[in-house]
């Protein structure tokens, strides 16, 4: 038992490389127990963060700073009453929440949160991950028409629409990475580790290659990702101020939070995309400038860094607390999690842990700066229109993702021919 | 289209300036809210909520019982009752309802009153569960003074 365990660790790759279906099941549970919690952290850093935007506190009351709210959220929606309203297709309608869950939940299979740190290494992974995301289309569509409502119908026709329309730009921004990876070694790779250790092998983040090409694909990947979770600005399916709910108006209680977790996961999901493909991945920060052993330990601190930060900040809220009997309660409790962030810190700085960690600590952090660029745009942008959502995915977006695709082309194939006159042995 | 505009469209500059204004807005020292029943608000003296009847040094009434509050109340919700003292030929009150129920809080009764016995003070949490607890009677307007604080 233990020297399975230890063979396991000592292997350096994924469960599907290890070929035991054992430890692919141990990750995948992992997997969805963290992105569940990483989403219910999500909700309560989207109600607060959009608060102070907004000048407002958001929750403050049930925990201290609101912390316990996504649990109370959770706990409310597990005891709603579940609605199926009359006429509904319930097969369908029962199926939908299901199908949004899977479809998002599926595409982790193949997310690299690190060079072991994958369920599998699938040979076709963006591939995978595109189609199963576009799956979630079907699954939408099937709510708004099952639901026999007016307004679901239009959400999902309107989700359908934006969704097939923005999977175009999508696609071909990807299709500019992949011949990318082809550049050093000759044949390309759709594989998501692939693509990673091309970036690695070629010194650079895709996003900086051949600049401002790669920047522009990211560009449009970006502002199309946005489209294809159905947020703001691009949050048609949902307007709330026209469409109520979208397609899940008619939904309640728990199928509604299957809804609710879909969404975020492929939020989660779909950055991990853009993390993967442009950003480096797993690879910290400045590889090769600051590269060597002292560099590595030093950015190998990192995680157990931020997380003496956030008990730092704990503690600067407990001695900040009003100091008046009804804030005792809170206070204790503000300062217990900061000694519980502390020691996670400081468990973290451990180098057995720290080396193990390091690649999925900058992996989360990258995906952490999109899951905050994604509340920052719905605290800012007002939703756009129909026609202005179309005319931008298909008279912006999708000539210059062609214009990319096109240019990287050029580009890669000039990069070539100067390396083979030169004569640079591969 | 000119060149300047269609740089900014390209440029996505007034996203970037939307996007740095909510982002400048974060800091907690911009938040006006107030936690209420933990953090209480600062109410003016002149505030007109809760009605209370000031006693003299020695505990003993100011009124006088001429009832010109009641005349001066617009909503007629003060009913006294009053009598001539035997002894010192004096008027004096003998019942005083003050029905907060229907209370618009305008002053005008305080404003009446020769003495300045009957004042609108700065309680504000006058919520109740029944109509009942509206109607104050004498007692009630003379020795609640302060609403009672939430303590939780």
């Amino acid at each position: 038992m233990i020297s399975h365990f230890l063979k396991f660790l000592s292997f350096q790759g994924t469960p599907g490389e290890y070929g035991s279906t054992l430890w692919a099941t141990i990750y995948i549970l992992v997997i969805f127990g963290v992105a569940s919690v990483a989403v219910m952290l999500m909700t309560y850093l989207e109600r607060k963060v959009l608060a102070h935007m907004q000048i407002r506190l958001g929750p403050m009351r049930v925990g201290p700073h609101g912390l316990l709210q996504p649990i109370a959220d959770a706990l409310k929606l597990l005891i709603k009453e579940d609605i199926v309203p009359e006429g509904a297709d319930k097969f369908l309608f029962w199926m939908a929440p299901v199908a949004v869950m899977m479809t998002a939940f599926t595409g982790y299979l193949v997310i690299p949160f690190g060079r072991q740190h994958a369920v599998t290494n699938m040979n076709i992974g963006v591939l995978f991950m595109l189609g199963i995301s576009s799956l979630g289309v079907l699954a939408v569509v099937m709510a708004g028409w099952s639901s026999n409502s007016k307004y679901a119908l239009m959400g999902g026709l309107r989700s359908a629409a934006q969704m097939v329309s923005y999977e175009v730009a999508m696609g071909l921004a990807v299709v500019s990475v992949l011949m990318m990876t082809s550049l050093a070694t000759g044949t390309g790779t759709m594989s998501m580790i692939g693509i990673v250790e091309s970036q690695q092998q070629q010194g650079s983040w895709f996003i900086f290659k051949f600049f401002p090409v790669g920047l522009i694909a990211f560009a449009v990947f970006a502002i199309a990702m946005v489209a294809e979770t159905n947020r703001a600005p691009f949050d048609l399916p949902e307007a709330e101020s026209e469409l109520t709910a979208g397609f899940h108006t008619e939904y309640s209680g728990f199928r509604w939070s299957l809804f609710f977790l879909g969404e975020y996961v492929a939020m989660i999901g779909v950055s991990s995309i853009a993390v993967t493909l442009w950003l480096g991945g797993w690879l910290r920060p400045f590889p090769n400038a600051l590269g060597g052993a002292s560099w590595d330990t030093a950015f190998s601190c990192a995680p157990g860094i931020l997380f003496f930060g956030l008990a730092a900040g704990c503690f600067i809220g407990f001695a900040r607390m009003p100091k008046k009997p009804s804030f005792k309660v809170q206070a204790i409790g503000l300062g217990v999690f900061g000694v519980v962030l502390g020691m996670i810190g400081a468990a973290l700085l451990v180098p057995a842990v720290r080396v193990r960690v390091q690649d999925i600590f900058w992996f989360s952090a990258k995906v952490g700066v999109f899951m905050y660029l994604y509340i920052w745009y719905r605290g800012t942008f007002p939703r756009y229109r129909f026609d202005q959502l179309m005319r931008i995915g298909w008279k912006v977006l999708l000539p210059v993702s062609l214009a990319v695709l096109v240019l990287t082309a050029l580009i890669g194939v000039r990069h070539e021919l100067v390396a083979g006159l030169m004569g640079v042995t591969r | 289209m000119s060149i300047a505009p269609l740089l900014r469209k390209i440029f996505l500059v007034d996203l970037i300036k939307g996007l740095s204004i909510t982002f400048s807005y974060q800091g907690p020292k911009d938040c006006q809210t107030e936690q209420y029943p933990q953090e209480r608000p600062q109410i003016a003296d002149r505030f007109r909520g809760q009605p209370l009847m000031k006693l003299g040094e020695n505990g003993e009434t100011l009124c006088i019982g001429c009832n010109l509050c009641a005349l001066a109340c617009p909503e007629n919700l003060i009913t006294m009752k009053s009598d001539r003292d035997p002894v010192t030929k004096k008027k004096v009150m003998t019942t005083y309802v003050y029905d907060v129920s229907r209370c618009m809080f305008c002053g005008l009764c305080e404003e009446a009153c020769p003495t300045q016995s009957l004042k609108l003070g700065t309680g504000y949490e006058m919520a109740l569960y029944s109509r009942e607890g509206m109607v104050l009677d004498r007692e009630v307007l003379e020795h609640r003074t302060d609403p009672e604080p939430y303590d939780k």
